[in-house]
């Protein structure tokens, strides 16, 4: 139970606007061992961030709510504690960086100031030595100390993305979320923000959702893979289960809309349709107008969790058989 | 002799900033066949989308020349210009912009028949955009309504359908599908590639996607600050790229697969920027390789190998050391990779 | 028979697929918006009061006629307002102030808006060293107060309507000035601009059908406060004896000779004053449930 850093048990939430229910998760769970990395992976409007803001209980209210499910941060319900509580929560066990780092820094504050801040507040520590310690985390992401008394304008996208991943690690979190975190980013410039990211976690061995769209970041970075699809984890594994040996519709579709950089004459297999509208929800399987194996039952009731193997989950009917069949073995 | 379309010659653009001049098209030259597919890619900031802008003078050159179908049109005039607009068309990165707010649709796609004069006739008019909705895979009940109603994939739809309204040569198309989800993103792109084969369109396509680009282009053309610094046809770019930046940009991007990982080329530092810079090679601060040479003298464009054009001092044969190929540049970087971890 | 079913006109495809316009959308807004509707609703009266004023009262004979022997009543059934120290009745001179209120306040308006808008929208578009000077003379225009301004411009020229119109209208033009040129260049910085200038639409047409028309919301709302200014500057100037002359009634000469029979007469004051008040408040209203209503990021 110890190592179980995020547990997330049939999470739904849902916001409401001028009397439209959007259903932006339907029924999540989840759980990330300390020191794994979870890809989440899904398009847009698919509940990645909703669901990573869950964590820190910062779903926007009034409009967004959390009609049930539990979220236990280290072994303890976040969805239950107070606002006092949360703020001493978020920053120092868990932190999250978000994927515009124009937009996520303070224009008028020195960058040292922004992480130093941070610090102080966790950390009951003086002035000086928060700022002490935010150099030292200026120099593990790669930017000289001595910039820390400069302003984030004076810093390019791929700094500035290094200047939030100092400010979400500096009390050495237990679990950062990484939403999109290199999408503003150059490739080159993304490729050494990943390996950051990557020598990062292994140093200060903490657990990590990478909210991302691009198989590739997951390949590189990430241990496990939960594909979403309209606020559900459609299927689940690590990384060989979910790269060799996928099994859900869309997550073949997904992979099939992707360009082979290997083989430039072979062509684009789209996804047929659009993202439903998360406020008109289709019955069932919320993929089945989508879905080029659709059967009857799948607009009916929504798969349960076909367990193909010990790390890896599908929610489709197609396997449903398989379900039986492991069932029957079990008697 | 193939049918070139369009010839760009010394094309330059520069802005006045405050700071200095902004280099921002840098003598950049090439050649584009009729029908075929011309990839720029480079990272932000390296001057691609101005060169398409430029290229259809929706900005004034600051020197060189622009054929377009055997004419130069690089000064040509407004009424000219207004014949030529019908012929090169942009498709925009951003759909959500591109769009203006308060047109429905139909009067989105109807503008450009409208402006040409093309087709007097009010009915006809409008069945000629019904017919464009049906091409780019928009359904007629949508006729009335507004973008922000609209998701991505329909409103680049939208954007596809003004370009090909007045059955350009020739479109611009400046990251046509970068603000789109992968599902919908390989859609647009079919979409593209069909319409091209139709009605024989010759695409530049401008993109930061690397994976996109080779699946999409002939020819792939490397920027890099404003300059050009590789050009070859999009097999050979990707099968033995000779400019260390674009070994580099190669090496960069994330492979969604488990099998066949190399080591990363990571380059150290940032794109400098393109204000008064000096002539010398404008990648040397991040060149792993960099020599003398290389901080002396600016490296022109050289066709090394037929159809294969590279700017490095290194690639042709001006340093001490012979240009590493992709698979020695990769060792080099996990050597670099190996010594760093020995150290920490 | 087949040839007619095969022409489809327009007209039957857009009907035929027909939804709410952009209008019904902002209508809805705007109609959720209860101060809004209290707002326009207010206005609404104000207006029709003053377009149908001959009707409520005869300008000749109630408004202007003196009668001595009725002087300083107080409200009653006959006279509403109760008359003032000529024997008027104050219901019938507040009823046609209206009427000079609201019509000059709109012309003048519409004055500024003309010459506003237009500098404003060549400042933003055209740039360069004409919006450096346009700008600075409104800045200039801008450091000398709008009323100090307006009773200069009166005082030069001599107290006629003409006058006060041109006086109030130009007191206002840099205000418009500066909110069309602002939405102008963030309109023009979009990127469907450039798209329309892909298409080979030349500047006019940019101009009226793609940046203007974006940039209406704004200037919609910044009409109806200067509409208020407006009224309240014609009220003002003619208190200081510098606007419409007694004995036509306005509201700020009304006030400015009801204030000598204040203590005992509140009436007095207090009619044109109220009439002052709602049609300003009402108007201020009616602009904050505009902005609301037609600000696109409420859209979504």
């Amino acid at each position: 139970m110890a190592d179980e850093i995020l547990k997330i048990k049939d999470l739904v939430i849902q916001y409401v606007s001028d009397g439209e229910v959007t259903e932006a998760v339907n029924g999540i769970d989840l759980e990330l061992k300390e020191g794994q990395t979870l890809g989440l992976v899904g398009e847009t409007g698919a509940g990645k961030t909703t669901t990573a803001l869950s964590v820190l209980n910062l779903v926007p209210k009034p409009q967004g709510r959390v009609v049930s499910g539990e979220v236990f941060l280290d072994g303890e319900n976040v969805l239950e504690k107070s606002e006092r509580e949360m703020e001493a929560i978020r920053g120092n066990k868990v932190s999250m960086i978000f994927q515009d780092p124009m937009s996520s820094l303070n224009p008028v504050m020195t960058v040292g100031e922004q992480i130093a801040e941070v610090v102080r507040i966790h950390d009951n520590v003086d002035e000086k030595t928060a700022m002490a310690r935010a150099r030292e985390m200026l120099e593990t992401v790669g930017i000289p100390g001595e910039r820390a008394g400069e302003y984030p304008h004076q810093f390019s996208g791929g700094m500035k993305q290094r200047v939030l991943i100092a400010i979400a690690l500096a009390c050495s979190p237990k679990l950062l979320l990484a939403d999109e975190p290199t999408t503003a980013l150059d490739v080159t410039i993304q490729a050494q923000v990943l390996e950051l990211m990557r020598g990062l976690k292994k140093k200060f061995n903490m657990a990590m959702v990478m909210i991302t769209h691009d198989f590739g970041i997951v390949a590189e970075v990430c241990d496990e893979v939960s594909v979403m699809y309209a606020g559900r984890i459609v299927e689940h594994g690590n990384l060989q289960d979910i790269f060799d040996n996928k099994r859900h519709p869309y997550t073949e579709g997904l992979f099939n809309s992707l360009p082979d950089i290997n083989n430039r004459k072979s062509s684009l297999k789209p996804i047929k349709g659009l993202m439903p509208d998360p406020t008109n929800l289709p019955s069932g399987c919320p993929f089945h107008p989508r879905c080029d194996y659709v059967c009857e039952k799948c607009s009916k009731e929504m798969p349960p969790k076909t367990w193909i193997n010990d790390t890896h989950y599908v929610r489709c009917w197609l396997y449903e058989n398989t379900t039986e069949s492991r069932l029957t073995e079990g008697e | 002799m193939a049918d070139v379309l369009l010839e760009v010659k010394n094309l330059k653009k520069y802005f006045k900033t405050p700071r200095g001049l902004l280099h921002a098209v840098d003598d950049v030259s090439f050649t584009l066949e009729r029908g075929k597919t011309l990839g720029v890619v480079g990272e932000s900031g390296c001057g691609k989308s101005t060169t398409g802008r430029t290229i259809l003078r929706l900005e004034e050159p600051t020197s060189g020349e622009i054929w377009f179908e055997g004419e130069n049109i690089t000064h040509a005039d407004k009424h000219k210009m207004r014949k030529l607009r019908q012929d090169m068309q942009l498709i925009f990165q951003d759909p959500f912009s591109s769009l203006d707010p308060r047109q429905t649709i139909s009067e989105a796609i109807e503008e450009p028949l409208k402006l040409s004069g093309t087709i007097k006739n009010h009915d006809e008019r409008f069945m000629r955009v019904l017919e464009l909705m049906k091409t780019v895979g928009l359904a007629e009940r949508l006729v009335n309504t507004y973008p922000h109603e609209l998701d991505g994939g329909r409103r680049q739809r939208i954007g596809i359908a003004r370009a090909l309204a007045m059955n350009p040569k020739f479109i611009v198309c400046d990251e046509p599908v970068s603000a789109l989800d992968v599902s919908i993103q390989a859609q647009i792109l079919n979409l593209m590639k069909e319409v091209q084969k139709e009605m024989n369109l010759t695409y530049m396509f401008i993109t930061h996607d690397l994976s996109v680009v080779n699946h999409f282009s002939d020819d792939i053309a490397v920027m890099y600050l404003g300059r050009l610094i590789e050009k070859a046809p999009s097999e050979k770019l990707f099968e033995k790229p000779m400019h260390p930046y674009t070994q580099a940009l190669l090496s960069a991007i994330p492979i969604p697969s488990l099998h066949n990982r190399k080591e990363r080329i990571i380059i150290k530092g940032e794109i400098t920027s393109p204000i008064d810079p000096k002539p010398v090679c404008r990648f040397a601060n991040r060149c792993p390789y960099t020599e003398k040479i290389c901080t002396e003298k600016e490296p022109p464009l050289v066709e090394l190998e037929p159809g294969h054009f590279v700017a490095c001092h290194m690639c042709q044969g001006n340093c001490s050391k012979p240009a590493p190929t992709m698979e020695e540049a990769e060792a080099h970087a996990a050597a670099e990779a190996h010594a760093g971890a020995a150290e920490a | 028979m087949e040839e007619t079913k095969k022409i489809i006109t327009r007209k039957e495809i857009l009907k035929q697929f027909k939804k709410k316009t952009q209008f019904q959308e902002i209508l809805t807004r705007f109609l959720r918006n209860r101060l809004a509707i209290v707002g326009i609703v207010m206005f609404a009266i104000i207006l029709l009061i003053a377009i149908f004023a001959p009707l409520l009262a005869d300008y000749q004979t109630e408004a202007l006629g003196m009668n001595p022997s009725e002087r300083l009543q107080g409200p009653s059934m006959a006279h509403w307002f109760g008359t003032d120290e000529m024997g008027r009745d104050v219901f019938a001179r507040v009823v046609h102030g209206a009427r000079t209120s609201l019509s000059i306040g709109f012309i003048a308006t519409l004055f500024s808006l003309l010459i506003g808008g237009a500098l404003g929208a060549i400042a933003g578009y055209v740039g360069g060293w004409l919006d450096e000077v346009i700008m600075r003379v409104m800045d200039v225009m801008l450091c000398l107060p709008e009323m100090l301004l307006a009773i200069a411009i009166v005082a030069a020229f001599g107290t006629s309507t003409t006058n006060m119109v041109i006086a109030i209208g130009i007191s206002r033009v840099p205000r418009f000035a500066r909110i069309v040129r602002s939405s102008v260049l963030t309109v023009r910085g979009m990127e469907y601009v450039e798209a329309a200038r892909a298409i080979g639409a030349n500047s006019f047409t940019i101009v009226t059908r793609h940046v203007l028309m974006n940039c209406l919301a704004p200037i919609i709302v910044q009409i109806s406060l200067i509409f208020a200014s407006a009224i309240l500057a014609i009220s003002s100037l003619s208190f200081l004896g510098l606007g419409i002359q007694p004995p036509a009634p306005e509201w700020g000469n009304m006030l400015a000779t009801g204030r000598q029979y204040m203590r005992g007469n509140s009436h007095l004051v207090l009619a044109p004053g109220l009439a002052i008040f709602f049609s300003i408040f009402s108007l201020n209203l009616l602009g904050d449930g505009l902005r609301d209503a037609l600000d696109p990021r409420l859209k979504q």
